[in-house]
């Protein structure tokens, strides 16, 4: 779901970042309120987990592949501006030193994989709380939602932005992008998403354990 | 929750590089060669994308077995997550 550079209209790169940098600015606001000695070695943690978990390339039927964001996880027990910041920061981060992902996609990488995937994840958390499963399907849909966007903005450049029939920018639209992405991840990187977000939410909320 | 965030960072760096098992990109992420291939051109976008040079580019130290970039990679990620966290709360701390 890394977009990349050249990927972007001028427009969408600059509705992108105008959509973005107020709501870094609030959700910079929400991190330093919740920043103190306690949490913020478990931020940073679950932060860096992220930026590990989205190494873990899982390969799907039709020679693409994928990962888990770890979004919903850092959204679910912390919040979701603070799950949009953490992602925004690892993007970053991936973006000027690892080259996955575009700076000047840098906003809406951030939208999607950062502030959809968290408040999605974390409404549907804060909606299904008494099931044992809630974190399974609150990283399943966060993500999904994330794909859905992603989708919608690649989708959209060739429909807006050709020149005599050819796309300028990302060539296929949302015939395509939709049920190919939104699908895989429905299908394949949400249960990995949902997996993880179970499991490692479980391990750090249980009360009792030897690990203690 | 310290301690078992900590333990659960470890676990899966350790484990880091089973990400390297499959070569293939994720959809929409192929280099130019795939997009000329597939449409015939290449869109004018790709063509004028400048991009930085990463220092690791596609988590590879360059002239290094995959394992070793992907380690090494994966290492400095988590120190520079880290490193912004402390450096932000070094400056809430000044201000307040």
């Amino acid at each position: 779901m890394h977009i990349g550079d050249g990927y972007l209209s001028p427009t969408t790169v600059a509705v992108s970042y105008a959509i973005a940098i107020p709501l870094w600015i609030y959700g910079f606001k929400k991190l330093k309120e919740k920043l103190n000695e306690e949490t913020l070695p478990v931020i940073g943690a679950l932060s860096a987990l992220s930026f590990i978990i989205m190494m873990f390339n899982v390969p799907v039927p039709g020679g693409t592949s994928g990962h888990a964001v770890g979004a919903v996880l850092i959204s679910i027990l912390f919040g979701p501006w603070i799950g949009f910041i953490s992602v925004s920061l690892v993007l970053l981060l991936q973006a000027l030193i690892f080259g996955d992902g575009g700076i000047s996609a840098w906003a809406v990488n951030s939208l999607s994989m950062g502030f959809v995937g968290s408040f999605v994840g974390y409404y549907v958390f804060k909606a299904l709380k008494k099931f044992k499963f809630a974190p399974f399907i609150s990283g399943w849909s966060g993500i999904v939602a994330s794909s859905f966007l992603v989708a919608l903005v690649l989708g959209i450049q060739p429909i807006f932005w050709s020149h005599n029939g050819h796309p300028l920018y990302f060539p296929f639209d949302l015939k395509i992008t939709i049920p190919a992405l939104v699908g895989e991840h429905m299908m394949f990187f949400g249960i990995v998403e949902g997996i993880f977000t179970q499991v490692v939410y479980s391990f750090l909320t249980k009360k009792e354990g030897v690990l203690v | 929750m310290k301690k078992r965030a900590l333990i659960i960072l470890l676990f899966f760096l350790a484990l880091v590089p089973l990400g390297l098992l499959t070569d293939a990109p994720a959809w929409g992420e192929w280099d130019n060669e795939y997009y000329e291939k597939v449409l015939g051109f290449l869109p004018e976008g790709f063509k004028n994308a400048s991009g930085l040079n990463p220092i690791l580019p596609d988590y590879s130290l360059p002239h290094t077995s995959p394992v070793i970039g992907y380690y090494v990679s994966a290492i400095v990620g988590v120190v520079l997550v880290f490193a912004i966290y402390f450096i932000l709360a070094k400056i809430i701390k000044g201000k307040n």
